[in-house]
């Protein structure tokens, strides 16, 4: 584990070097990334214009929602997304394999061979919007709200990184599991919306198997004080336990997958 | 002691089956049937340290597969098999460090980047102390003559010149066995040569076991003395490769060609196949024969233009095994 | 090439995505959820209200199945094929063979539309018309003018995602292409938010970019929103906007087949 570790900042400065190749297309998506989810919260933010509110939330706190599900899920995804979609691939180019004979864990060496720098875009709108958002909402910032925010918004990142790894590993058995990301993406679009507008069955769906509720809903609601379906007075503690706990099963799940890896089958 | 031991490995894959039609295709949404392939059936063998060994089939015959139970990559669905004393999958990490893998058809080099930044990324993660990798990597390169070209990108390399890359960059960190499949599937005649060369001299010199994988036999010819061939999941032959012929009786073919027709021609050394007139077709009946001895008996007086003895290739030494199968069963004692 | 070649390039695009029959499952089961989101967002922001600017809850619930499943398909097959095409040069096997490049698109990817309809998008409308309850057209004329948006709807967004491919030979990236017209789309299209529920001004101005006919103008047709004058007027500008992008389209497809053959890719 300690020379996996060791080799991390090699691998992560040999990725950078490669995308730096293309760093004119780069910039461009970065730029082209945030357009996009700019103009999607726009036109959410004219939907707020003309009724007020959406489930008792008024536009400030949908910014600050909106912002906390984009940078939990950016600082994930950069860890997780293209890497494990990608692994689908690898397995039946066969090129899965090379990173098996590597004398370092399959897992850090596949996340940080492809750090993704692309997410720039993300975060900085993300940012930019939360910024905004933490001085618009009523909210009394004290060391630990800023704390929880803070630590649940780390274990948000680790709830998006643990699927995609979880999804990702799938692939090594059954071979195909880019169509699980399909699914990611429906409940990834629900969280950043508040919960409590959803029907019930939804809700619980959010809150354990499709745990995408903690992404930023669980958080953002504590940190404003309004209330949580299903978790109530559970809500802080869960969603700052949300996160090691689907890393724990992400770490499980992965570890099987790649005990009963097949390769590309013969 | 054997630094690789396989005992009665097997390897089953789980496929679905395929309907054929539009019809077939929309029962596959709904349900799917699955076929086992006995990839690897039942394969015993053991390897000395310094040995080269060449892993011959066709296609489909479960030559990867077995590379990748030997490698760590896979786990053996029953049997054992055992690296440098060790189960690879259990333990893959420690046996990667001591392994080196070339896969001839997947690159393991940063394709955007020059050949030297995918060398540096090795010594990390090979963790291989630094005057140990500049002599190694100053070794290598004028070994595999790559002088010209390690700091230019990989993308911009010939497919002769990335496998030598490829092959160097396995043996940076002094692997004791070195795993290669297919290392010269594609390349040109004087690319070929040369990396088979070079593996003969690392085992020759380093004493790095080789196990390479593989459809052409002259690889085998002149790296590996010894030859492992599987067809089918199943070992047909163990031995030298010279020992294969005899056993097989695949025979050289020799073509004799006359400017004018000398009539019938019967020799001891060798047996008439075809008689075209001009040109005759023998088969050497003896390993040992030389084209000497058949001019010898022949005598002069013909009016011989050329001559031209072949080697059986691969297609035919398996269409024979195919034949003999059955006769062939332990042949290595 | 025989015209009759054409329907064959889709009905093999059609099967040829049968095989993929987790990708079927889990792309209807991805949309399934979306669209009861939506549902449910439409349901939270009316907040009981029986209607807000004349609209009512079900007329959104309708609007939300017809203008993003059905109407504001999934574009990046079309913006890829296109783009990797040029960008890798393969286009040039295309110009090859007696085939019509953009004709071949056009079918194969009118294949790939048929079959998402046919296993994801009817399927969720039925699941949501049980469940929730769908509306029928609001009359027999809106009902038959819907079809005709429905194409116009349809070849616009092809158009769209075909323009952008290509510019990607120019660009030498078809990812950010294909994020600049989702940009474009999720604000101007009315696939998330229609136009009457937007600032005068901006409607006014949506109105009148041929985004609106993709998402918004066939769905409002279909609730009876425009009277019959001005169904047939918003056609007639429909029209001429898709005139205008097909013409932009085959213009710049003859520009990049050009610089191909003159380069030689």
């Amino acid at each position: 584990m300690s020379r996996s570790l060791a080799v991390v900042p090699h691998l992560v400065r040999i990725y950078i070097r490669t995308r730096m190749e293309y760093r004119g297309a780069m910039l461009l998506a970065w730029f082209a990334q945030a357009l996009s989810y700019a103009a999607t919260y726009t036109a959410i933010a004219l939907l707020l214009l003309r009724f007020g509110n959406l489930g008792g939330w008024a536009w400030s706190e949908m910014a600050l929602l909106l912002s906390f599900h984009l940078l939990a899920y950016s600082l994930g995804a950069s860890l997780s997304f293209t890497q494990f979609r990608d692994i689908e691939e690898k397995v039946r180019m066969g090129t899965f394999d090379a990173v098996l004979i590597k004398p370092v864990s399959p897992w850090i060496y596949l996340v940080f061979s492809g750090l993704n720098i692309g997410y720039a875009g993300h975060i900085i709108l993300a940012v930019g919007l939360m910024a905004w958002a933490v001085t618009q909402v009523a909210v009394d910032w004290s060391a630990l709200t800023a704390l929880y925010f803070l630590l649940s918004l780390v274990s948000a990142a680790m709830v998006t990184a643990a699927i995609m790894t979880m999804i990702g590993a799938t692939a090594l058995v059954w071979v195909r599991s880019k169509h699980l990301f399909s699914i990611f993406f429906g409940f990834w679009e629900l969280a950043r919306y508040p919960l409590n507008i959803f029907p019930v069955p939804l809700q619980i769906l959010m809150l354990t198997v499709a745990p995408l509720g903690f992404l930023a809903f669980v958080p953002v609601a504590v940190t404003l004080g309004k209330p949580v379906p299903l978790l109530g007075d559970w809500a802080l503690f869960a969603s700052l336990a949300a996160g090691p706990l689907a890393v724990t099963l992400g770490a499980l799940h992965w570890r099987h997958c790649i005990r009963n890896y097949q390769g590309a089958g013969g | 002691m054997a630094i690789i031991a396989a005992s009665g490995v097997e390897k089953i894959f789980r496929q679905p089956k395929r309907q054929a039609g539009l019809g077939g295709a929309i029962r596959g949404l709904f349900s799917r049937e699955f076929t086992e392939v006995r990839a690897v059936d039942g394969i015993s063998f053991a390897i000395e340290p310094g040995e080269a060994v060449g892993y011959l089939g066709p296609n489909g015959a479960g030559k990867s597969t077995m590379i990748k139970m030997m490698t760590g990559i896979l786990v053996p669905s029953s049997g054992t098999v055992e690296v440098l004393g060790r189960e690879p999958h259990t333990n893959r990490l420690t046996n990667a460090a001591e392994i080196g893998v070339v896969f001839g058809q997947r690159s393991q080099l940063w394709w955007d980047l020059p050949v030297r930044d995918s060398f540096d990324l090795n010594r990390h993660i090979y963790d291989v102390p630094a005057p140990r990798f500049a002599e190694n990597l100053a070794r290598l390169t004028a070994m595999l003559d790559m002088e010209g070209y390690v700091d230019r990108p990989v993308r911009q390399l010939s497919l002769g010149q990335r496998m030598r890359a490829e092959i160097a960059m396995a043996l940076l960190h002094d692997p004791k066995i070195l795993f290669l499949d297919e290392p010269t599937i594609g390349l040109d005649v004087v690319a070929k040569d040369t990396v088979r060369k070079f593996l003969a001299e690392v085992n020759r010199d380093r004493g790095t076991t080789i196990i390479l994988t593989t459809h052409d036999l002259v690889d085998i010819e002149q790296i590996c003395p010894r030859l492992i061939m599987v067809d089918d999941g199943k070992l047909l032959f163990d031995g030298e490769l010279k020992h294969l012929r005899q056993t097989l009786g695949s025979r050289r073919r020799l073509k004799l060609e006359f400017g004018t027709d000398p009539g019938p021609i019967t020799l001891q050394t060798a047996a008439l196949v075809t008689d075209e007139g001009l040109a005759k077709h023998f088969l050497l009946e003896n390993e040992q024969t030389s084209i000497l001895d058949v001019l010898t008996e022949l005598g002069s007086g013909h009016d011989l233009t050329d001559i031209k003895l072949e080697e059986p290739n691969i297609e035919e030494v398996i269409r024979t095994f195919y034949q003999n199968k059955p006769a062939l069963a332990g042949a290595r004692p | 090439m025989r015209a009759a070649a054409y329907p064959a390039f889709a009905l093999t695009a059609f099967q040829s995505r049968l095989v993929y029959r987790n990708q079927v499952w889990a792309s209807a089961f991805g949309d399934l959820v979306s669209i009861f989101a939506r549902i449910a967002i439409w349901t939270a922001a009316f907040a009981g209200a029986t209607q807000v600017d004349g609209i009512t809850l079900p007329e959104m619930v309708t609007y939300s199945v017809l203008a993003w499943p059905l109407l504001y398909w999934d574009f990046s097959r079309v913006l890829y094929d296109v783009g990797g095409a040029v960008q890798t040069g393969d286009v040039a096997v295309f110009l090859l063979k007696p085939i019509h490049y953009p004709s071949y698109l056009l079918s194969t990817h009118f294949g790939h539309f048929a079959f998402e309809c046919v296993t994801i998008v009817v399927p969720v409308a039925l699941i949501v018309g049980f469940t929730v309850g769908l509306l029928p057209p609001a009359s027999l004329f809106h009902g038959l003018m819907f079809f005709a948006y429905w194409a116009v709807s349809w070849l616009t967004l092809f158009a769209l995602a075909c323009l952008c491919g290509l510019l990607a030979f120019w660009l030498l990236t078809a990812f950010s292409l294909e994020w600049f017209l989702m940009a474009i789309m999720s604000l101007f299209s009315g696939a998330v938010v229609p136009l009457w529920f937007l600032p005068a001004p901006l409607a006014a101005l949506f109105g009148y970019l041929p985004f609106a006919w993709v998402s918004y103008y066939p769905s409002a047709v279909y609730l009876g929103k425009l009277d019959p004058a001005a169904t047939w007027l918003h056609l007639g500008i429909g029209l001429v906007w898709l005139g205008l992008l097909s013409a932009a389209t085959l213009a710049l497809w003859a520009k990049a087949r050009t610089r191909l053959v003159v380069q030689g890719g």
